[in-house]
């Protein structure tokens, strides 16, 4: 979605972040007083979602920038912190929850970064005997700003001065061009979202395709960073257990396996009044009239057997080609793992431990210095 | 009795005339039946008028307004019919001043109905059309549908008016009171062809708004699923087969229809459901026994529910329990 317009926070209206923003994307602006008048730009659209990819919102975080990713009671979460930068994204998938996460949804990118930055210090600080696994993924994409701001850059120099915290970018786009020739000490995991071609053509609309991911993670493996890949999420049609192949498959063809921190598998997943915005907003998609049910944490999931017949077909692929990849299922209970995965996270110490020490592995990391 | 007027019988002087109606007889044929402008009533037969017309004659005159061509009928659509049928060649009528606008020319068709019967959700929502239609001003429009009764809540009044939009078959569920407010206004959300086969549906079945609401829900998304329409839906010969079983009584015919959307929409789940079934019963729990399966089959937990009244029975249980535990069927339940 092409931004068309501007809002800026009257309190960062002189920050030199926003105005260097300003410069680089020369969209007609308006400086607004309360975040309210940008909601209600953005409210009274036909389309709030779609009129919320189209206006960047230019503010502070007021609050925490680090915070602990929503898991849910009952499915087991992997403890990942998320540092966030901003928020929503100018792609359009069908099933992405921001849709109704933000009330309105904006695309909003927080400037100050001396705060940022001085909470990561304090939070690295402190948590010097704790290995951490940071990412900025999960409001946003991690490299839509790559074009107009140099978060990245600043991130990664940040996780590079240090030998006990990962940051995973997370995104869909190719925007890897800022990363190159940067001195990352392999504390930045490129991570990528993947999808078979046909869920990537109908339901993620404005998103790299699967060549272009593969091509851009690549480039990345071959300028040191460690790679992620995320099917998630992945969606049930008819054919879709052959695609999946196809796609890991030519995910081990371009990636070397050794170099893969870890492949996190997720089946579709949304809170109720996704639906709705999914049926106004992509009528043609097909995907939310699969047998879902509502699941303990309220969403709505695929019925449990059709989702472990799923995960057992790809990790078995992912074990033909790469054994000793760390395969883990978000936010799944201890029977989906035991049967799709043959054992249960407390069996290795726990999702988190499972993840840390494969980071450990992967990125160098040592807890205590 | 024969109460037709003579060619030549001029009963004007009949009625006391004022300058908003004048009283005359006019010929029939100078009436223009086609203009539906201002009809209120959803009934099309006059039969019973006949009757009473050719019985007693037209106690009351039809109101009409002069066009260009002729008359146009205000109120009396059904009588007109009844004398048309009756092989009248003239009638006697009342004609509108040409003073009068159409705006009250509705209210006067109006008032006429409602004077006669409650007006019925369709007649109420052809009322509010036709105020809207004709009223100089939303202010005027308001003073004369309260005037004449009719809905005056803006939310209510916005929902009704809809209503003789919708198709005709979904307004005959209205008036058969097969389909209710809400439904109808579900089924005008969808195309006329998708809402005339519900309709028929619910009529055949003669199912509750939730009942509806469910097959609706069912129908509407196996058919977004499988790109198809929902009368090819309904139209499955699965489905027929159900709802042209005479043999049948309708309540088993619900439950059937009902129960056949679900597996088309939800395969492995009603698969899961009836597995669980089978399982349990091989287990035999008897009456004093009920195992509950984990809510859509996602925790882990199953429940079991035990009723006794004194330790004796509660000991019966605990061996019942015993032989469940050791029976090959409870490792399927857990399996599946």
């Amino acid at each position: 979605m092409q931004i068309s317009k501007l809002f800026i926070d009257r309190q960062v209206a002189d920050h030199p972040i926003t105005q260097s923003i300003q410069s680089s994307l020369k969209l007609p602006f308006e400086v607004v007083q309360t975040a309210q008048q940008v909601y209600d730009a953005v409210s009274s659209s036909n389309d709030p979602v779609r009129q919320g990819k189209k206006c960047l919102y230019l503010t502070r975080n007021r609050g925490a920038f680090l915070k602990k990713c929503p898991g849910t009671h009952y499915y087991t979460c992997c403890d990942y912190q998320i540092l966030h930068i901003g928020s929503f994204c100018h792609m359009d998938c069908s099933y992405c929850v921001l849709q109704t996460y933000f009330h309105p949804p904006i695309l909003q990118y927080f400037v100050n970064h001396e705060d940022l930055m001085a909470e990561l210090d304090t939070t690295l600080g402190q948590l010097r005997n704790k290995i951490l696994r940071i990412g900025t993924g999960e409001f946003t994409d991690s490299l839509i700003w790559e074009s107009w701001t140099h978060i990245s850059h600043l991130l990664i120099q940040r996780f590079a001065s240090q030998n006990h915290a990962v940051l995973e970018l997370k995104t869909k786009t190719t925007a890897v061009k800022p990363l190159q020739n940067l001195n990352h000490k392999r504390k930045t995991i490129a991570a990528w979202s993947l999808n078979t071609r046909h869920i990537i053509d109908t339901e993620e609309r404005r998103t790299a395709g699967l060549d272009a991911r593969f091509k851009a993670a690549a480039e990345c493996e071959t300028w040191g960073y460690p790679l992620a890949f995320h099917f998630d999420p992945l969606v049930i049609y008819d054919g879709c257990e052959d695609d999946y192949i196809r796609v890991i498959q030519n995910l081990y063809s371009r990636i070397s396996a050794g170099n893969i921190v870890w492949i996190s598998l997720g089946t579709l997943r949304f809170p109720p009044s996704i639906k709705t915005v999914i049926q106004k907003r992509f009528p043609n998609s097909k995907i939310i009239y699969e047998e879902f049910i509502k699941g303990l944490d309220g969403k709505m999931r695929y019925f449990k057997p059709l989702r472990i017949q799923l995960y057992r077909k790809i990790v078995t692929c992912i074990r033909d080609h790469a054994p000793n990849t760390v395969v883990y299922l978000c936010m799944e209970d201890d029977e989906v793992w035991r049967k799709a995965l043959g054992f249960i996270p407390a069996d290795v110490g726990g999702l988190p431990h499972m993840l840390d020490m494969s980071a450990a592995r992967h990125c160098d990391l040592k807890i205590g210095e | 009795m024969d109460c037709k007027p003579s060619d030549d019988q001029d009963v004007s002087e009949t009625l006391p005339q004022n300058r908003v109606i004048n009283y005359r007889t006019i010929l029939l044929s100078d009436i223009d039946s086609e203009n539906q402008t201002f009809r209120i009533t959803t009934r099309s037969d006059s039969e019973d008028l006949l009757i009473s017309i050719r019985r007693v004659g037209l106690t009351q005159p039809p109101l009409l307004m002069t066009d260009s061509a002729g008359y146009t009928i205000v109120c009396g659509f059904r009588r007109i019919d009844a004398c048309r049928s009756l092989g009248w060649r003239r009638v006697f009528a009342g004609i509108l001043a040409k003073t009068v606008d159409r705006f009250k020319a509705a209210q006067f068709s109006i008032a006429d109905n409602a004077s006669q019967r409650s007006l019925n959700l369709v007649e109420t929502s052809r009322a509010l059309k036709l105020l809207d239609k004709f009223s100089p001003d939303d202010q005027q429009r308001r003073d004369a549908g309260q005037a004449l009764g009719l809905p005056t809540n803006n939310s209510v009044a916005q929902q009704i008016k809809k209503i003789c939009r919708l198709p005709l078959a979904v307004q005959e569920g209205i008036l058969a009171n097969t389909i209710n407010l809400a439904m109808a206004l579900e089924l005008g959300r969808l195309d006329p062809g998708c809402a005339k086969e519900l309709s028929w549906l619910f009529k055949e079945l003669k199912l509750g708004l939730n009942k509806q609401r469910e097959l609706l829900f069912l129908i509407k998304e196996i058919a977004e699923r499988e790109n198809t329409s929902i009368p090819l839906v309904i139209a499955e010969k699965a489905l027929q087969e159900i709802l042209k079983n005479e043999e049948m009584d309708r309540a088993v015919r619900r439950q059937k229809v009902r129960k056949y959307l679900r597996q088309r929409r939800f395969p492995a789940f009603s698969r899961a459901e009836s597995n669980f079934r089978k399982w349990v019963g091989q287990l035999k729990l008897g009456n004093n026994i009920d195992m509950i399966p984990p809510r859509n089959f996602e925790g882990e937990t199953f429940s079991m529910v035990l009723r006794f009244s004194n330790r004796k029975e509660l000991d019966d249980l605990k061996t019942k329990i015993e032989q469940i535990i050791q029976h090959p069927a409870l490792g399927k339940i857990f399996d599946e």
